[in-house]
């Protein structure tokens, strides 16, 4: 996702929800009926992605054949994947919708996504990056295509950082020292802050360590949470809290905000969008961030995790697919679109077209990272993603159960394991009620 | 109030009264009339209850079938009782049901011995305050249960609430959504919205114990305690197990509490309770047919408890004539 949506612009999305509602009935119904020869072509498009609007608007002028209605959608987890599944229940699915990585499986079981492997384009394909379509390409079938994808960076003060005389970790057992430095020396001030509600950081972290949660190998979904990559995550993880090293809380919350504000926080870890939300909760920290590669387990095998990113599907119920398709791929390759996106203010997405990096580079103002390029740096950290993620069935579910598990442990109930072997317990019985073939691996 | 008859005798007055003139039409009209009188509440009971259960039924024994990896094509077929086997092995749902015995135990006691005391109190003295307490204790019903739990939501909020910061001066730390204060601190909401509701069912029955067993009881030589305890409150049995009954539903589907506070507290999970566990089901997993089985669940626990309680109160009203 192009920067994590705002909670003003959640609540403001989720204000607009029953006003857009009711231009849903409009537009479908005019979809209906627009489908004579004469005319352009009506397709519908449904998305929580800030300055989708500006996208809208812009391809409905360039061209005179598709026309777009677009209606904003809250995020997913505030309702807007739930408006997806019963719309599509009810058979009115819009044409194009936006869908996040980690629920891509889950529409494309649900058939909310349709396969679109046939409709992706040879050009297409070779235009975006092989580790994005990777995350959307299941059992040798595209369902969606990648806008974005976000390589897990480090984002930190430079300033508290040349303060305490602080050098920048290259891997995870220097991350560790310098916690310990920086309690030391700097105590109230922590490094970093162990996200309670970062089910998705949690993943990319063991991602990166080399965890196969889900696998799709021999015909069945193997679900594998806490296996040994995954067990050395967290168990380090969990030492570091336990030492208290880290604030342990939600990051999605006012808390963390004045956390960042206030400088008690040194160091975010998160997706490269994150800089593009910093500069916009925090204006008064212009110059004093700077964005590092994530610290690594081997640096002889440099190997990121992604946090964040969309995607877009055609729904089972559009009746043109294929102006759906080229509507998705003017968004997420056409220089306009990302110019578009970013019109509606700061943004710092990787596109997953390499093409159009340069773009977004040049759009981004570089003054609040004191001039650091940091597109180079995502470029560079992009190719580092790990090949062989994949997401599960019911993903929204699943991390919703470990981010529960991991807040009771950071209430000292329960450890960051035991809510992963949580999050594995419940996930199965969802898996199986859907009648898929599942094999459960515990480690 | 010129009569004080009991409940019982002016049953028998209207059931004996009808006996004389033709008995046919008398039995005709008798159950014409009862027809029209009980059709509104059948209509409701079909179209409210009995329909939308019947569909949670069959919801619970179709499924839309994903085999193998699942991104095949669906179809939606007879799927048994898949959706009960998994709700039964799924730790949450487990969990959840563990949550709500334990809400229950702590809440319907609590509420029960509650509102009877304050009933008996009311009942006994303190005569001049008498309809400002009932009033006062009542008033919280009439909030509806979405405000009453913003306002304790706002009460219990560490950084807004008034409550925590005068204990935090006190140098008491209380976190009211913390691990193990997450269900009292829902039972107090709840009790606070239904003590006074109960209270003045409790009240009410009172009223209709005959004046001259209590008399009886006070020349006896029972003080005010003992008359409240051994005289008025057995002659109440029935209005207390209806409470406990209606407690005990109201209970068993807690919702807006818990779901609103969760907002705020991530010791709330989302399948706190069972029937967050369904809504969870039905609008985050996308998946009808185990929610409608959770749900069908849900209500055979309910009735269960419910015949549960009926039947210990006849066998103990049963004993209770016994030994009379």
């Amino acid at each position: 996702m192009p920067g994590r949506l705002s909670r003003r612009s959640l609540l403001a999305g989720s204000l607009a929800l029953p006003l857009a509602g009711a231009l849903a009935g409009c537009s479908s119904a005019g979809r209906r009926t627009s489908s004579g020869a004469s005319g352009p072509a009506r397709i519908t498009f449904w998305s929580a992605l800030r300055g989708s609007q500006q996208v809208v608007d812009a391809f409905n002028r360039t061209q005179n054949r598709i026309r777009v209605d677009f209606q904003q959608l809250p995020s997913g987890g505030q309702g807007g994947y739930a408006k997806l599944s019963n719309a599509a229940r009810a058979g009115n699915a819009p044409d194009v919708a936006t869908i996040e990585y980690p629920q891509v499986p889950g529409f494309a079981i649900d058939a909310v996504a349709r396969d679109i492997t046939a409709l992706v384009s040879d050009r297409l394909r070779e235009r975006l990056l092989p580790s994005a379509w990777g995350l959307t390409t299941f059992d040798g079938r595209v369902f969606t295509v990648p806008l974005d994808v976000e390589p897990m960076v480090m984002h930190y003060r430079t300033d508290l950082f040349a303060q305490y005389g602080l050098e920048v970790p290259r891997t995870w057992d220097e991350f560790a020292v310098l916690a310990r430095a920086v309690r030391r020396q700097a105590s109230p001030r922590r490094l970093a802050a162990f996200p309670t509600d970062g089910g998705q950081q949690f993943s990319a972290y063991a991602w990166q360590a080399g965890a196969r949660w889900f696998d799709i190998g021999g015909g069945a979904w193997n679900v594998s949470l806490t296996d040994e990559p995954t067990r050395r995550v967290a168990e380090y993880w969990q030492r570091l809290i336990d030492e208290d090293l880290l604030f342990a809380n939600a990051v999605d919350s006012k808390q963390f905000d004045a956390q960042v504000g206030q400088g008690l926080v040194l160091a975010r870890l998160s997706g490269a969008w994150e800089a593009g939300a910093q500069m916009k909760v925090h204006p008064g920290q212009a110059g004093q961030w700077a964005i590092a590669p994530l610290p690594q387990w081997d640096t002889a095998h440099p190997v990121v995790g992604t946090h964040g990113g969309s995607t877009f599907a055609v729904t089972k119920d559009s009746v043109k697919p294929e102006a759906a398709m080229e509507f998705i791929e003017w968004q997420v390759a056409h220089p306009d679109a990302l110019r578009a996106r970013l019109s509606s203010g700061t943004s710092s997405q990787y596109p997953a077209a390499p093409a159009l990096v340069a773009v977004g580079g040049a759009a981004f103002d570089r003054s609040y990272y004191a001039g650091q390029d940091i597109y180079r740096l995502f470029d560079q950290e992009a190719g580092k993603i790990r090949n062989g993620w994949i997401w599960g069935p019911r993903m929204t579910a699943t991390l919703k159960v470990m981010q529960d598990g991991f807040a009771r442990a950071s209430g000292g109930e329960g450890s960051l394991l035991d809510a992963v072997r949580t999050a594995q317990s419940a996930t199965m019985p969802d898996l199986k009620a859907l009648g898929l073939a599942t094999i459960e691996h515990s480690g | 109030m010129t009569t004080t008859a009991s409940p019982e005798s002016a049953f028998r007055a209207t059931t004996v009264a009808p006996a004389t003139g033709s008995r046919a039409t008398t039995r005709r009209r008798e159950r014409a009339a009862c027809g029209v009188l009980m059709a509104p509440f059948f209509v409701l009971l079909v179209a409210v209850f009995l329909i939308p259960v019947a569909t949670a039924v069959w919801l619970s024994f179709f499924g839309e079938d994903r085999p193998g990896l699942g991104f095949g094509p669906e179809s939606t077929i007879f799927v048994g009782l898949r959706s009960y086997a998994v709700v039964f092995t799924d730790p949450t749902f487990l969990a959840a049901l563990g949550t709500i015995a334990g809400y229950c135990l702590l809440y319907i006691p609590l509420m029960v011995v509650g509102a009877l005391a304050l009933a008996l109190m009311l009942d006994s003295g303190a005569a001049r305050l008498r309809s400002w307490a009932q009033l006062a204790l009542f008033l919280p019903h009439a909030v509806p249960g979405i405000i009453a739990a913003i306002i304790w939501l706002y009460l219990y909020t560490p950084g807004l609430s008034p409550v925590v910061a005068l204990l935090a001066k006190a140098d008491l730390t209380v976190d009211f959504l913390g691990v193990h204060a997450v269900v009292p601190a829902i039972v107090n909401i709840a009790l606070w919205s239904n003590l006074g509701y109960n209270m003045v069912i409790f009240y009410a029955a009172l009223q209709a114990v005959p004046r001259e067993v209590v008399e009886a009881s006070v020349v006896d030589g029972a003080g005010p305690v003992r008359t409240a305890l051994r005289v008025k409150t057995p002659l109440i049995h029935s209005s207390i197990v209806m409470v406990v009954m209606f407690s005990l539903i109201w209970a068993l589907q807690l919702f807006t509490e818990p779901m609103l506070l969760s907002q705020s507290s991530p010791m709330i999970s989302a399948r706190f309770s069972p029937s967050m566990y369904i809504y969870d089901a039905a609008f985050t997993r996308n998946n009808y047919g185990l929610a409608a089985a959770a749900s069908v669940i849900l209500l055979l626990c309910t009735i269960g408890l419910s015949y549960g309680v009926t039947r210990w109160s006849n066998r103990a009203g049963a004993r209770a004539e016994a030994k009379a």
